[in-house]
């Protein structure tokens, strides 16, 4: 379970950086002073939360292991709607056969280089060798939730486990 | 023997066919995976609950659980470790002094 008060922290942060995750403290920083709108902050914190998740659910090793990092930063922008078409022709960014793939696969591969002092062909390397396995980690939601329904269908799934484990 | 209760309602298997075969889900498949979604498996799942529910004899052929995640999963060799159990600090409190 993840608690307001104890997993969240309001901040202001150096840069254009929207929010992040604090491994050390199981802590999700957001910064107050670089998101602006409702559909912003509803997107980092799914992104962090994924990071959370990772770190709540499994040992990985942040700081040490770059394959580890790329498989968490590909789930987080494939599951939290980093690479909608929307945001990528926002940016400038386009394309539409697969193009979601494109953008979380680039999207990993900045992040990494934001937070490790890691050359850009590691990261690649890193976040290649892991992207079908990540990519198609799609815990806790069974699906990429691309909208308020796959995201209420994903939360029924859920509250339906017990039934749907029972029959595996 | 019974067979067992298949692992979603039989709205569920339906409501999730139409949303497979509807434009906006197909485009956003388009999108993310560079191909049009296979629907058909929902439909057939579909059938063999409704079967289920009006036999509930042996003969009615309950499907395996559609491919889930858990399955997709483990196709895929792990990446790292799952825990038993929360990391240790998790929900301990933090010390509030620290410097913005």
């Amino acid at each position: 379970t993840v608690f307001n008060d104890r997993h969240f922290s309001c901040e202001n942060c150096d840069g254009c950086v929207s929010g992040g995750f604090d491994s050390a403290t199981s802590q999700i920083v957001l910064c107050q002073n670089n998101i602006r709108h409702q559909s912003h902050m509803n997107r980092v914190v799914t992104h962090e939360l994924i990071h959370a998740f990772d770190h709540c659910r499994a040992h990985v090793d942040w700081f040490k292991n770059v394959k580890h990092l790329a498989c968490s930063e590909i789930r987080a922008a494939n599951l939290s709607g980093d690479c909608t078409l929307m945001n990528e022709i926002a940016r400038f960014k386009f394309g539409l056969k697969g193009h979601h793939q494109t953008c979380v696969r680039d999207r990993a591969i900045r992040s990494i280089l934001a937070v490790r002092k890691v050359s850009k062909e590691t990261a690649e390397k890193a976040v290649d060798e892991v992207f079908d396995a990540c990519f198609n980690d799609l815990e806790p939601f069974g699906r990429i939730p691309h909208s308020k329904t796959d995201a209420k269908r994903a939360y029924r799934d859920f509250q339906n486990r017990d039934r749907y484990n029972a029959n595996l | 023997g019974l067979t067992p209760q298949p692992p979603r309602s039989c709205e569920d298997y339906w409501w999730e066919w139409r949303h497979c075969r509807g434009l906006p889900h197909a485009f956003r498949h388009y999108y993310a995976h560079g191909s049009l979604p296979a629907c058909g498996r929902w439909r057939e799942d579909y059938e063999a609950c409704r079967a289920w529910e009006s036999s509930r004899a042996a003969a009615a052929q309950v499907p395996p659980p559609r491919s889930s995640p858990l399955m997709e999963k483990q196709k895929h060799a792990a990446v790292w470790t799952l825990r038993k159990s929360p990391p240790p600090d998790w929900y301990l409190p933090l010390d509030q002094g620290k410097p913005n």
